[in-house]
């Protein structure tokens, strides 16, 4: 077994007050399928809960799954977070319920992807092995 | 168990490890989400590893994890390892203390008579023992508990029900007991060194196969050996002796 030294990891999580987890649970899978290493955080997590499992376990990538309409307050607050944190090199993108108006205002708060519900899931595959590619 | 050391005033450090797809070498690391208090207790750090096709019930990074996490000052190192077998031993050289878990419905008797877990577990824990059957299970478990008479420790068994966290003092108890057991008798530096001697000549073993395969790929006379096996001209076994002396000529 060849030593996978650039395996990607990614925490996929729900932030805030959000029983729906049929997406973020299809996405991780899906993630998983394509040969990367997936975390499902489970519902109902803080910012800080997401920010401490992300240092914990090194990941590359941050995917949020909001349902809410509270998608921009959330990653907005997690942005900040990470860069207190000093850990501003995880990519950040975001799943869900997003209208594609608000698309803008989350790649200005420094989102790598917005991928609302009904996007093809390769989409977000090839947008995350493409974000590894280039360091 | 992170929650009672904790209490105790330990530092924790958590290593969840789960299995890496053979398919699709993709991974679902899904431990940590059934740890949800644990989490939120500063002083236990929760890692997860996907075992990357590494035998043992463990992953090859778990022991420079444990490194690591030891460095940091944690007491007390807990290891989820992959789900395992009857043969998958690795987990038990990296730890002080193995503890085995049953529940109730691990089948019957001649299951725990098979050469395995049971005999290597120092603690042996019955989870889900709100389930029906688990009295009986208790009986037959405790049954075939090694009581082998050179060894002076005799596992435990202990019922739990983790989701309520019933039986968690005991089993805390047990495995601090089994620490106090190996100093006491002096046992503590002998079976580590023996463990440490296990894990390299099991990782080495690993070593010894991905060097093998890198040459695999480079070497025609090697693949050629394939092709034959695939045409019948060779059988299964002459074939494998062939390779194995191409790769290790001097042998």
């Amino acid at each position: 077994m060849p030593h996978n030294k650039n395996k990607i990891k990614i925490l996929i999580a729900k932030p805030g007050l959000d029983g729906h987890d049929r997406g973020a649970k299809v996405v991780a899978q899906a993630l998983k399928d394509a040969g990367m290493e997936v975390i499902y955080s489970g519902l109902h997590k803080t910012i800080d809960q997401i920010i401490n499992i992300a240092i914990q376990e090194d990941v590359d990538f941050i995917g949020l799954s909001i349902m809410t309409g509270a998608h921009i307050p959330i990653t907005e607050k997690l942005m900040k977070k990470l860069k207190e944190k000093g850990i501003e090199d995880k990519k950040v993108f975001v799943g869900g319920v997003i209208p594609s108006k608000d698309i803008p205002k989350l790649k200005e708060l420094g989102v790598e992807g917005v991928f609302p519900g009904g996007t093809p899931l390769q989409e977000t595959i090839e947008f995350i092995k493409n974000k590894t590619k280039t360091p | 168990m992170a929650l009672k050391y904790s209490e105790k005033g330990k530092k924790i450090g958590i290593i969840a490890i789960d299995p890496t797809s053979s398919k699709t070498k993709g991974a679902l690391l899904g431990d940590r989400l059934r740890m949800r208090d644990a989490e939120n207790i500063e002083g236990i750090f929760i890692r997860s590893m996907a075992h990357r096709g590494y035998p043992g019930g463990i992953a090859r990074a778990t022991v420079g994890a444990i490194y690591v996490l030891e460095a940091l000052g944690k007491n007390i190192i807990l290891i989820e390892s992959v789900g395992i077998g009857q043969t998958d031993i690795n987990i038990s050289s990296v730890c002080d203390t193995l503890i085995t878990i049953f529940t109730p419905d691990y089948g019957d008797e001649i299951q725990l008579m098979k050469a395995g877990m049971i005999e290597l577990g120092d603690v042996i824990v019955l989870n889900k023992s709100d389930m029906s059957g688990a009295q009986e299970a208790m009986q037959e478990i405790s049954a075939h508990i090694n009581s082998d008479n050179k060894n002076t420790w005799k596992p435990p068994l202990i019922m739990t029900q983790a989701q309520k966290g019933t039986g968690l003092d005991e089993l805390v108890n047990a495995t601090e007991k089994h620490l106090k057991h190996l100093k006491e008798e002096n046992l503590l530096d002998k079976t580590r060194s023996e463990k440490i001697k296990k894990l390299m000549f099991s990782f080495l073993k690993e070593e010894i196969w991905t060097k093998a395969m890198d040459k695999w790929d480079q070497d025609h006379e090697l693949t050629g050996i394939l092709e034959m096996l695939e045409r019948k001209e060779v059988d299964l076994y002459r074939a494998v002796s062939k390779a194995s002396s191409l790769i290790f000529p001097d042998c």
